[in-house]
């Protein structure tokens, strides 16, 4: 089984409706895949399929820190050693639990013991089903950390599933930035798909990405949406890709329809099959086939 | 999952050391806009004569500045806590590798205790070492930028790549900006997309909040989640609706769930002066100030400026 996971350094670029077309068109010729949504913080690829949850999981994506009121002298020990400011109060130590590290630093300088370590349910697995395509979305708690395990949790899981399907392809939906829950979504790809779209912001965030990705070594090409916005930004983008030997896998043009479909919760691959945009999603389909030989 | 949280914890995220107003920018999910407005807004402030200290606090992908068109300047480094480790004291007792939850401490052979993983730094290690065989070194996490063009000055924080610690950068840019607070007359926070915690680390503080989402069935999704997040910490909001003229869902948008409660400050339609001054890295209010859109900006500043008062006496009052 191959995966591939699709970035963008940064959300809004039109990740999901692609990766939801092209699992779309993927399936319907013939490829068995998992699709695993690993946006924790806004997992929505199942808005973009059109589909529901069929069952949760509550998950444990982190630990916390729980103080036990019954032992505590309120020596305030805890809140000068958190090095995350994550325990206030005046009169009795309080622990902000969301940006808690679960470092357990309080727990070693309390002297009456009050203070213990605990895994906490802060997120979900969400397991979708929409025609032939199954996903595997995780979604984090709100105002919660940790999407990083979080989104380690959901690839296991996609794997897991992708195997009892007999998959032939794992397709990850990134989350977006740069930073942890995007190094564990790309741990273990075969290739990874980076979705810019012409613009100065959009150049800048694929080049960040991209060097997150070559500094795994994971091979990438790229897909330019809304191709047709900014002739002079999408001629800066190709030159920025050709100088690092980054394929151009496809450009998909603007397309009013994509809204259109969006609103009434269906794909414009489907219901306007003949639209230019459709069009150029199925060449990028035949890419995107050529990388699971 | 939506607990209710402690009312001292709601107290310190609404606790500043200073009166200049704080207003976030912030939307569930990237691409709706949310850095246009920001940016706009803050230009609006600007051109109405006030002294703005914008805060871009998408410190995984921090675009303000190219929005802007001002290249970043004086960079500082943002650093942590890194354990180093001298083996000639060193008892190989091993109680630095059970103390850290990253486990991020090996022992290869004896005395020989090596960071291999991240490291947050929390200095249980430090902690618990018995023979002082670890020293405090520091480790760059991202870098801090201040950059001052006029009456505007942009607070930006950029992630070292693949790294974890967005929340201590985000703290940093944070604590730089509001140690100047006094020599602003406004203070703009733009957020990182999502409703993580930072989100919420980043909006500490904020006396309004603007909600931006776009009337898409994933805008009214991820404005439902944004708006929860909003309220488990009793933030004031109102909602910023992008590209409203987008078919189908804006009347959903306005009458569902929360966001039917929440006042709308100002809608946007799409158009070109927009996706002209994102191009060309110019916010629309200088490039075109004359446009209807420049206006939409500097009527919302106007309202959101008239507002401040209120705000502060709110807060007096749910202080006492
Ligand atoms: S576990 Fe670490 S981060 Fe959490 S409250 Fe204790 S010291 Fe702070
Ligand atoms: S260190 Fe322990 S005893 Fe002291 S305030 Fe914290 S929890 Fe209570
Ligand atoms: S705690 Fe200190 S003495 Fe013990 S193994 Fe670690 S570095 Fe060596
Ligand atoms: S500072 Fe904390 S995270 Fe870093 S090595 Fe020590 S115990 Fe582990």
């Amino acid at each position: 089984m191959k995966e591939i996971v699709i970035l963008s350094g940064k959300g809004g670029v039109g990740k999901s409706s692609l990766t939801a077309a092209l699992a779309h068109l993927l399936t319907e010729k013939g490829t068995r895949l998992t699709l695993a949504d690993t946006d924790v913080d806004a997992p929505n690829l199942h808005i973009v399929l059109g589909a529901n949850f069929d069952r949760s999981r509550a998950v444990a994506a982190s630990d916390k820190a729980i103080i036990d009121y019954e032992k505590c002298s309120r020596c305030m020990r805890c809140v000068d050693a958190c090095a995350f400011s994550s325990i206030i109060g005046e009169n009795e130590p309080i622990i902000i639990s969301y940006s808690c590290e679960g470092c357990g630093v309080c727990a070693l300088v309390c002297p009456e013991e009050a203070v213990s370590i605990h895994p906490v349910e802060n997120g979900k697995i969400n397991f979708v089903t929409s025609g032939a395509v199954r996903v595997v979305a995780g979604e984090l708690g709100i105002g919660e950390s940790s999407s990083g395990r979080l989104v380690d949790i959901v690839k296991r899981e996609a794997r897991q599933e992708a195997s009892l399907n007999g998959s032939d392809l794992l397709l990850t939906d990134g989350p977006p930035g740069i930073g942890c829950p995007v190094i564990a979504a790309l741990k273990g790809a075969d290739y990874a798909i980076l979705v810019s779209e012409p613009t100065p912001s959009a150049l800048s965030d694929l080049q960040r990405i991209a060097e997150v990705v070559r500094g795994f070594g994971i091979p990438a090409g790229a897909v330019l949406n809304r191709s047709d916005m900014d002739p002079k930004s999408a001629g800066i983008t190709q030159d920025w890709l050709v100088q690092n030997n980054i394929p151009l896998l496809g450009k998909i043009p603007y397309d009013p329809r994509l809204p259109q479909a969006l609103a009434r919760g269906a794909l414009a691959v489907n219901m306007y099959p003949d639209a230019p945009s459709s069009l150029a999603i199925k060449e990028l389909h035949k890419a995107v086939e050529g990388l699971l030989e | 999952m939506n607990k209710k949280l402690h009312p001292e914890i709601i107290k310190h995220f609404h606790s500043t050391t200073f009166t200049t107003p704080i207003i976030g920018v912030t939307g569930g999910k990237g691409g709706v806009g949310k850095s246009t407005i920001a940016v706009n807004l803050a230009a609006a402030f600007v051109a109405q004569g006030k002294k703005v200290a914008l805060i871009d606090a998408d410190v995984d992908a921090p675009n303000d500045s190219l929005l802007l068109g001002i290249p970043l300047e004086n960079p500082e480094p943002v650093t942590i806590m890194q354990p180093v480790f001298d083996p000639e004291k060193c008892t190989d007792c091993q109680k630095c590798v059970k103390a850290c939850q990253m486990n991020s401490l090996f022992r290869s052979q004896p005395k020989t205790i090596t960071l291999l993983g991240e490291c947050n730094g929390c200095e249980a290690c430090y902690l618990v070492c018995p023979a002082e065989a670890i020293g405090r070194g520091s480790h760059s996490v991202g870098t801090l930028y201040t950059t001052k063009r006029g009456n505007l000055t942009l607070y930006t924080g950029a992630l070292q790549p693949g790294l974890a610690e967005s929340a201590l950068l985000v703290n940093a840019v944070r604590k730089t900006a509001f140690a100047d607070a006094d020599l602003f007359d406004i203070i703009l926070v733009d957020t990182a997309p999502g409703t993580h915690c930072n989100v919420i680390g980043a909006l500490k503080g904020a006396d309004h909040v603007l909600a931006v989402t776009e009337p898409t069935p994933l805008g009214a999704h991820d404005l439902e989640l944004i708006l929860s997040l909003l309220d488990m910490f009793a933030v004031q909001t109102s909602v910023v609706i992008n590209r409203s003229d987008l078919p189908g869902q804006k009347a959903k948008t306005e009458k569902t769930g929360r966001a039917g409660s929440t006042p709308v400050a100002a809608e946007i339609k799409q158009n070109k002066d927009l996706l002209a001054g994102y191009l060309q890295g110019r916010p629309v209010v200088n490039l075109f100030p004359n446009s209807s859109t420049a206006k939409i900006f500097l009527g919302l500043a106007d309202r959101l400026a008239a507002a401040y008062p209120d705000w502060k006496k709110q807060a007096r009052q749910e202080q006492l």
